[in-house]
């Protein structure tokens, strides 16, 4: 396993670009991290916010269904509006999108942290943190994701900051697999004659850790991480669905599906419009994270018919 | 008074329960056939009308039903002394007589009431019913192990305070001296105070007769003996599935008020709501033939309902006396402020919580606590008037003449429930309308338990949050009394004055109309007291609930009262 260094980086961005998938994916990322950005813009150009209700675009008599097709959409309201409030639906999808992709990264951060922390402790460590760490390790994978977030967030007093806590609460449960895998490779590390010879000329666990593990480390926790990503999006849709995640009126994808459920007869677009969202979203997420393990891979970097860049320089 | 009025609630949110979730699949026709009535719409006796619920009939023993006007189903099999007018609409929120000749002889002071039987009343078994059955019936509800019914016959009989029921006390045995039987047909009743109200209480299931000699004490409630038009043949899982057959002792000469068309009740309870208003939109097989009694449609159902001719002529529409508000607490910044109060009042957007409560034909738009019914005294006012979509530039007024020039920051508490009352919905539409004020709401939702605990605690009740409000019994006394009676604070326990009014002249006028035994008269007067208590603004009456029920294409002689605002089985024909 080498380090992937400067040159390490080029190979991978080369072995990325190969794959159709994973770039088609990687520019709808980058478009809907471009959108969850400019949410205040893009609705400001559209003229709305998430927020204002518009009474009277909804028919009060039939339940609040919106007025117009499609769901009320119209040059003010591109994609419609909501039943029942009249709130714009365009806006809440885009800030929607803040919600769903900031947790998710956000969760990402701190379960990647927790894992490579606690993974690369209980390798470096002695018997005991070692047995220690593992053990709360398991206890960690073993723990119902689903449960203990809603447990979690149920019991935090609603002052403290939803989308902030949602991450937390994720990231602080789901980091077992995370800290196992990079307990395994660092092992695996250690043993190698320049992590020894490192040791042997006296460097403490911290150095040798930082210089000569983590970037041994790196090509599996990215890999995971990205995985992780689209994971951590549809459990904070689950939450919201659940009505625990982010509180109204902050919009979130997974809030706006509970309350589309019962929609899907009177006003399908109402239900579609975060379904298709969230799809997209999750589906772009997997096949970059799919693309980004095949380029680290080294095993897979032969499938993919590249070769090292001095080939294809003798070549030429 | 107090613990009721939870109750009453509980019962009345459970018959508003909306659907929340769709989606389900519509059950198939179960075992019963049910013939088309086809174009006929008189009334036939027989079939099977079965009736779809979402909530149990659970506890079927008189003395532990906490009813309105004596319930549904439960009237079927319990009579009582009085009972309510089974018509549509206004009518219907009378009480009249049932079991006793008229709706009872008060004395001078309606401390005393007295009530006579009709004769030739007889149980399910032919034997005779007495006035001492309808005493022993009230004195077991006193017993510690049938609990569940209203506390209003402890509070109010002369020393029935620490009375803990028949069982215990055996020796003494002529029970609860507050009730006189002089004859097997008068029964006498000895009040604390002056109740002209009392013929409400007395439709309660409470005073349903009990015979002594047929009690089994818990176990009573899987065979209660019927006085009414039909007897329990069988009850599942403690009133999940609940079969009625005719009672063939009842006679229809002695019950002006029950038609009894069908032969036989199939009360099947337990279902999901969206499963319920599948079914009848279906109306299929034996659901042709069925009802519900506590399944509204959902605001999505009520889209797709409208669209449909002949569904749109199967729903049944409803009024049930219920206000849904907004609560201050005075002892709390900047609420301790009227004119704070005010503002929030004048800045009320109700088109907009009236469509976050499922819109204009689910909820009408309040500006009175009275619900608008005439029984309840119901006097029209808007001492702040907000319009249809607030009135922002008269509360940016009134907040800078409370020093509240630059806005204001507020939190508004509800639960986090999904009733469509006290709901984040709710509470959404009116953050958006003080915002246009100046006034930034955050929201504090909690969860239900947390939140009934934290709003009737005189120590946890916050500043400003969602509440609802429905009465036992059609009359403005139930309704005002626990929410402004100074009396009714309680410190330690469950408390409805949340706006901790403790006003003289308030306590002297509720003691002087309860006095009053001319129901119309008192109604009055209770609409004037509900707008002079208005206007302290220390509530800002939000909806009143419409309730609106499908039912099945051979079901005929719908009919929907004021008191409960469902359709009444009792006059329902399947023929």
């Amino acid at each position: 396993m080498s380090a992937p260094g400067a040159s390490g980086a080029r190979q991978f961005w080369r072995r990325l670009r190969t794959q159709r998938a994973a770039l088609v994916a990687a520019v709808v990322v980058a478009l809907l991290v471009l959108v969850a950005l400019a949410a205040p813009l893009l609705t400001a150009i559209e003229g709305q916010d998430p927020t204002t209700y518009h009474p009277s675009l909804v028919d009060s008599a039939r339940g609040g269904v919106p007025i117009g097709s499609f769901g009320g959409v119209s040059a003010e309201h591109w994609l419609g509006v909501e039943p029942q409030t009249g709130r714009d639906l365009f806006a809440r999808l885009v800030y929607g999108a803040r919600v769903s992709l900031g947790v998710a990264l956000a969760a990402t951060v701190v379960q990647v942290v927790i894992g490579v922390v606690v993974g690369v402790a209980a390798a470096l460590g002695n018997q005991w943190v070692d047995q220690l760490l593992s053990r709360i390790t398991d206890v960690i994978v073993a723990m119902p994701l689903m449960i203990m977030s809603l447990a979690l967030l149920a019991i935090v007093p609603s002052s403290f900051p939803r989308p902030v806590l949602v991450a937390l609460v994720i990231g602080l449960i789901a980091w077992g697999n995370i800290a196992k895998i990079v307990r395994a490779q660092t092992l695996t590390l250690k043993e190698l004659d320049y992590v020894s010879a490192a040791r042997l000329s006296g460097w403490g666990s911290w150095r040798v850790a930082r210089r000569e593990l983590l970037p041994g480390i790196a090509a599996p926790v990215i890999t995971y991480a990205a995985l992780l990503v689209p994971t951590n999006i549809t459990v904070e849709a689950a939450l919201s669905f659940l009505g625990v995640g982010v509180k109204p009126p902050t919009p979130s994808w997974g809030q706006m599906l509970t309350a589309a459920d019962v929609w899907y007869q009177a006003a399908p677009q109402y239900l579609l419009l975060p379904a298709g969202a969230l799809f997209v979203t999750v589906l772009a997420l997997t096949v970059l994270g799919d693309g980004v393990r095949t380029a680290l891979d080294p095993r897979a970097a032969s499938r993919l018919r590249v070769g090292t860049g001095r080939k294809r320089e003798a070549k030429a | 008074m107090r613990q009721s009025s939870v109750i009453a609630r509980r019962v009345a949110a459970a018959s508003v329960s909306l659907v929340v979730a769709a989606g389900a699949a519509a059950c198939g026709p179960e075992d019963n056939d049910a013939k088309s009535a086809g174009g006929d719409s008189t009334p036939h006796k027989g079939g099977t009308l079965t009736v779809l619920n979402s909530q149990p009939q659970q506890d079927f023993d008189p003395a532990r039903l906490y009813t309105s006007g004596g319930g549904n189903v439960p009237s079927l099999v319990f009579r009582t002394l009085t009972t309510r007018n089974r018509e549509n609409g206004e009518a219907g929120a009378k009480v009249v007589s049932d079991l006793a000749t008229d709706t009872g002889r008060p004395n001078k002071d309606a401390t005393v009431w007295t009530y006579t039987l009709k004769e030739g009343l007889k149980y399910e078994d032919g034997t005779a019913i007495t006035s001492a059955d309808i005493k022993y019936g009230i004195e077991r509800s006193f017993a510690p192990e049938l609990s569940g019914g209203a506390p209003y016959l402890r509070d109010w009989l002369v020393g029935a305070a620490d009375y803990q029921g028949p069982y215990k006390d055996k020796r003494d045995t002529k029970g609860l001296s507050a009730i006189e039987t002089p004859d097997a047909r008068t029964i006498v009743f000895h009040l604390n105070k002056p109740e002209g109200e009392f013929p409400y209480l007395a439709t309660q299931t409470q005073f349903a007769p009990v015979p002594k000699a047929k009690d089994t004490g818990t176990k009573y409630e899987e065979h209660p003996v019927s006085s009414g038009p039909y007897k329990v043949v069988s009850n599942d899982n403690d009133g999940e599935r609940l079969v009625l057959e005719r009672n063939t002792h009842w006679s229809a000469s002695t019950d002006a008020e029950r038609k009894a068309y069908p032969d036989r009740i199939d009360v099947r309870s337990g279902l999901d709501s969206s499963v319920i208003n599948q079914r009848l939109s279906a109306s299929q097989g034996a659901d042709a033939a069925a009802v519900t009694t506590d399944t509204n449609l959902g605001p999505a159902e009520l889209a797709k309902v409208t669209g449909d001719k002949d569904l749109a002529a199967r729903v049944g529409t409803g009024h049930f006396g219920y206000t849904n508000y907004i609560a201050f607490n005075p002892t709390i910044k900047p609420f301790n402020n009227v004119k704070v109060r005010q503002a929030i009042s004048y800045a009320v957007d109700r088109s907009s919580v009236v469509n976050a409560a499922g819109g204009s034909a689910l909820a009408e738009p309040a500006t009175t606590f009275l619900p608008n019914q005439k029984s309840f005294g119901y006097e029209p006012y808007d001492l702040f008037p907000a319009g249809e979509a607030g009135n922002a530039a008269k509360a940016k007024e009134l907040l800078k003449e409370a020093g509240y020039a630059n806005g204001l920051t507020v939190t508004l508490t509800h639960s986090n429930s999904k009733d469509f009352e006290t709901s984040p919905e709710i509470a959404t539409a009116v953050q958006d309308a003080l915002k246009k004020a100046g006034i930034t709401v955050k929201l504090q939702g909690l969860e239900e338990n947390d939140y009934k605990d934290k709003i009737h605690s005189v120590r946890t009740e916050p500043g400003f949050f969602l509440a609802h409000w429905g009465a036992d019994w059609p009359s403005g006394g139930p309704f005002l009394a626990p929410i402004f009676d100074g009396r009714q604070i309680v410190k330690d326990g469950a408390n409805f004055n949340t706006g901790l009014l403790n006003d003289k002249s308030v306590n002297a006028e509720i003691d002087a109309i309860n006095k009053l035994t001319d129901l119309d008269a008192a109604a009055k007067r209770w609409g004037a007291l509900d707008k002079k208590i208005g206007e302290q603004a220390l509530t800002v009456p939000l909806f009143h609930p419409v309730y609106k029920r499908l039912y099945g294409e051979a079901v005929k002689n719908v009919v929907i009262s004021d008191w409960t605002g469902v359709l009444d089985i009792s006059q329902v024909a399947v023929k």
